[in-house]
Order: C-alpha cells, then sequence, then structure tokens
C-alpha cells in the first residue's frame, strides 16, 4: 500500500523533518500537500486523518501516524535505507535529546518570532470576525492560543526577547557540537541533522544576525554539506519556493507595500 | 556499572526508576535533594549542567532526559522488554512519551506544587532557598524557580487542570481499545503516565474517578502493586514520595 505524506509548504519545521527523512531513506511517498493559508488542516477530511488538526500525518499501511518526532523514528524502523540513528546508545540518547531541544525549545522561539511577524499580514485580507472564527475552530488548545495571540499580537516584547536570547545561546550550544563532531550528534549524520535543518538553519537567510560566516562557521559549513546532500537537493527541488518560507515571502512583501 | 542520580520518586525520576527494577537491572542511585539545590552543584553540574535530573551514568557516560534514557536502558538491556516488536506499536510509545513530555509532566507538576510546596519548602529552608537562588542556580534556570516561588497563577493552573483531564480522557480511550496504553504489554508509555498520573487520586479535581475513568484508575491500582513500581517508589526519603514536589518543568512556550 502506498505510502501518503500530508504536509505544509514550506518546507521546513514538522513537515520538513518528516519530508527529508523520507527522502533520505529513499522511500517513495505520494505528496498530499495541504494549503495552510487556505486553512485546509482544518477541514474535516484532515480532522478524520489527525483530529488535532495539525500536519504531518504519513500514512503507511492504510493507517496515519502523527507527531513529527515520532514519524521520524518510525520511518527509521519501518523501513530499509541508511540508517538515521547512530549506532552507539549514549549517541543515539544524545540524538534524541537534541531533536527534542531543537523542536520544543529553540524551534519554538524561532517559530514564536517568525509567527509573530507573518500571521497578522498573511490573514490580513480577511476580516477580523472570519479570521478569528477560523482560530476558534483551531483542534489543539496551545495551538489555538499561539494563533490567537500572534493574530492580535499579544506576545510581550519581554517574551520576545526571551525568544532571541534563547536563539543567541542556542546557536553557541550548536556551533561548539559542530566544532567537536562533523554531524551535530557525533560522526554520523542523524535524525538530529534533518532537526537542525529543519528547524533552524533557515535562520541563515531568514535572521542572518544570529547564524552567518563570522559568528557561527561551523555551522555555515555544516549548512554547505546539508545542501549538497542528494535529498536535500531533491527537498529543494520539490519546495515551491526553496530560499525563504513563502508565508515570509508574503510578509516581507506586504510590509514593503 | 550502572549509576542514576534521581530525586524523590515522582516525575521523571519514577520513569527511571522504574524501568531499573523492572528491569531486575544492579545500579547505584544517588539521591539528589533538588530544594537543596543540589542538581547545580558538583558533582551533578559536571554531569548535567542544566540541571537536569534524573541522570544516568553509565560506564562513566551521563545521559539525561527522561523518555531518551529510558529507550537506551531498553536499548542496552534487552531482555524484559518494556518496547514493543512492532514499528507501529513502538511509534505509538513514543507518541506517549512525548505527550508526557510536552504536555503531562508540566501539568501535573504545577497542579502538585500548586498543593504541596508549602508541605515541601517550609519557610525556614524557602526563606534559605530564595537566598542561594541567584548564586547557584544558572541564569537561565532562575525565572522558572522565581515564578514557582511566586505560585502559579489561575490561569496557569486552569490551563494545567485543562490538560489533566484531556490526558485522562485520552488513557481512559486508549485502555479501552487494549490493556495497556501501547497494546498487549506493559511499555515504557505505561511507565511514563504512571509516573505523573499517581499524583491524581490525592490532588483531586482530575476527573481519575471510578465513575468517569474506571478503566484509568484500575490500570493505576494495577501498575502500582507491580514489585518493581513497589521497589521503585521506595528509593525517596519521603514516606509517600507523591505527596512531595518541586517547581515543575517549563512549558512549552509557544503552541
Amino acid at each position: 500500500m502506498a505510502v501518503e505524506l500530508y504536509f505544509f509548504q514550506p518546507l521546513g519545521t514538522n513537515s520538513g523533518r518528516v519530508f527529508l527523512a523520507l527522502l533520505e531513506k529513499g522511500v517513495p511517498f505520494l505528496e498530499r500537500e495541504l494549503d495552510g493559508l487556505a486553512f485546509e488542516h482544518l477541514r474535516p477530511e484532515y480532522l478524520a486523518i489527525n483530529p488535532r488538526g495539525q500536519v504531518p500525518a504519513l500514512i503507511h499501511d492504510g493507517r496515519p501516524l502523527t507527531e513529527g518526532a515520532p514519524i521520524c523514528e518510525y520511518i527509521d524502523e519501518a523501513f530499509g535505507g541508511p540508517p538515521l540513528r547512530p549506532a552507539g546508545l549514549e549517541e543515539r540518547c544524545n540524538m534524541r535529546g537534541w531533536c527534542r531541544y531543537l523542536d520544543v525549545d529553540l524551534g519554538r522561539a524561532v517559530m514564536m518570532i517568525h509567527w509573530n511577524r507573518i500571521v497578522p499580514a498573511f490573514v490580513g485580507a480577511r476580516s477580523r470576525e472570519e479570521v478569528q472564527s477560523i482560530i476558534a475552530r483551531v483542534p489543539d488548545p496551545d495551538r489555538r492560543r499561539a494563533w490567537r495571540r500572534a493574530y492580535l499580537q499579544e506576545t510581550t516584547p519581554e517574551e520576545l526577547a526571551e525568544s532571541r536570547r534563547r536563539i543567541e545561546a542556542g546557536s553557541g550550544r550548536i556551533e561548539q557540537a559542530l566544532a567537536r563532531t562533523p554531524w551535530l550528534a557525533g560522526a554520523a549524520f542523524s535524525l538530529a541533522d534533518i532537526d537542525l535543518l529543519s528547524f533552524y538553519a533557515f535562520l541563515a537567510k531568514w535572521s542572518p544576525e544570529f547564524v552567518n560566516e563570522r559568528a557561527t562557521p561551523r555551522t555555515m559549513d555544516w549548512i554547505g554539506r546539508m545542501e549538497e546532500r542528494p535529498a536535500v537537493r531533491e527537498l529543494r527541488a520539490r519546495s515551491r519556493i526553496p530560499q525563504r518560507p513563502p508565508m515570509l515571502e508574503r510578509a516581507v512583501a506586504t510590509a514593503s507595500a | 556499572m550502572l549509576e542514576l542520580f534521581h530525586a524523590e520518586p515522582t516525575g521523571d525520576s519514577a520513569r527511571v526508576l522504574i524501568v531499573l527494577e523492572e528491569k531486575v537491572l544492579e545500579f547505584r542511585g544517588h539521591y539528589v535533594d533538588v530544594l537543596a539545590l543540589e542538581q547545580y552543584r558538583p558533582p551533578l553540574v559536571d554531569l548535567a549542567p542544566r540541571g537536569d535530573i534524573p541522570v544516568l551514568v553509565r560506564d562513566g557516560a551521563a545521559s539525561v532526559g527522561a523518555s531518551a534514557v529510558c529507550e537506551l536502558l531498553e536499548e542496552a538491556y534487552p531482555e524484559r522488554p518494556l518496547m514493543p516488536t512492532g514499528a507501529r506499536e513502538r511509534w505509538c510509545v513514543r507518541a506517549w512519551q512525548k505527550h508526557v513530555d510536552d504536555i503531562l509532566a508540566s501539568a501535573v507538576s504545577e497542579l502538585a506544587w500548586q498543593a504541596y510546596a508549602e508541605r515541601s519548602l517550609p519557610p525556614p529552608a524557602r526563606a534559605e532557598l530564595e537566598a542561594r537562588l541567584e548564586r547557584i542556580v544558572p541564569a537561565e534556570e532562575r525565572a522558572r524557580w522565581r515564578t514557582a516561588l511566586a505560585g502559579y497563577g489561575e490561569e496557569q493552573l486552569a490551563r494545567a487542570h485543562a490538560r489533566v483531564e484531556d490526558t485522562v480522557a485520552r488513557v481512559e480511550a486508549a485502555l479501552e481499545q487494549a490493556e495497556w496504553l501501547a497494546g498487549p504489554a506493559f511499555s515504557l508509555a505505561d511507565v511514563a503516565v504512571f509516573a505523573y498520573f499517581k499524583y491524581l487520586p490525592a490532588l483531586g479535581g482530575a476527573r481519575l474517578s471510578e465513575s468517569e475513568a474506571p478503566r484509568a484508575l484500575a490500570w493505576l491500582r494495577a501498575i502500582s502493586e507491580r514489585p518493581a513500581v513497589r521497589g521503585a517508589l521506595a528509593r525517596g526519603r519521603a514516606k509517600d514520595p507523591f505527596s512531595t514536589a518541586t517547581p515543575a518543568p517549563e512549558q512549552i512556550r509557544w503552541g
């Protein structure tokens, strides 16, 4: 039975990590792209697949799997192809620590800043009532709260400053790790590198004040090596807008208009 | 050789202790008094600079993060398995562990701290801790301590209640499908949820009741009676570890 992936453009964060894990393993799959800007992930057809209304969802053997990090480990265990987790047990534990940190700490700091910048712009054409009624349909309470806070610009300057502090601290940690080993979790490429690309590396283009040749040379070198990987090239080729998240393009266009 | 630095056997410390006991592994346990800030001082600060507890040391290598450490123990000592063999069932275990790490751990810990902070940290000890906070706790950890010492706000506690209720409903639904959370065998998923759910009956208000969640309640009792679990829960200093609390881990900051 065919493998299907429900995901969003841009190919970043949770959609990106699963998409890239499939490409790195060489698993053929059907692309089921949902339009986040049209809120397709809140339609009943998709809620039947994931009642929480979040992407990605992977369909394998006719049944759905959700949650980015557990899906990635599933992909490594359920399909052939090169291993995406280190063989050494402590290294594997270290990899899981990085994946978790990138997903729920550093990645969320990036996301908080990103959403606050773009959400008002990309829903701007709709009336306030329409946007609020769409947000009220988001099933997950935390996600709903994040949408509302970004749309109403309720995030405080202190919270945003704390996110910037975390990105700076995280950038230092990542740079140190990449000074010790060629890949984030050790000598071997792993899911930690996939997550670093998906949750963080786009800052080099998007927020170069954090990630640049002078401040984070090892990270820039790692990005160069990642971009040469056949699976990452394939990811870029399949992504409609490879340079910057499209929602950001739109926000930038709106801001400069 | 295995060593575990752990706090009172609740939450994440209980998760790893239960796995060690279920697998009948020999290990040296070191009790860490979290409210005395021992996790931020040597020897622990050299093993886990951010004050993570518990810390597993295996042949000299330190590992942190309860889910990752439980999986490490499973991979290193596969006898008496606590992970299913099928990829989909293993995904299910990991999804539960993630739910505990992301949602349940902070929610239950906030409610427990609200209920037991005063008992766990009487005024003289509290004054001493406040005096030492600046000097001993790493800068990025201080806000979490200060928030706990000030007491969690109403909105945060209401959110914690809602999260716990949602999890109770999910557990009840899962136990309608199978004997254990991830299928026919007891697994790391049960260990992870149990280590926090064990707080709930005494905290009240969480709908873990005979009428609303009979399966979850029976499941909780069955796990409490496992010899390995009894052994793990006896490794603290408190008579009832689930009537003590420490400041909650940070909630995920953005949805």
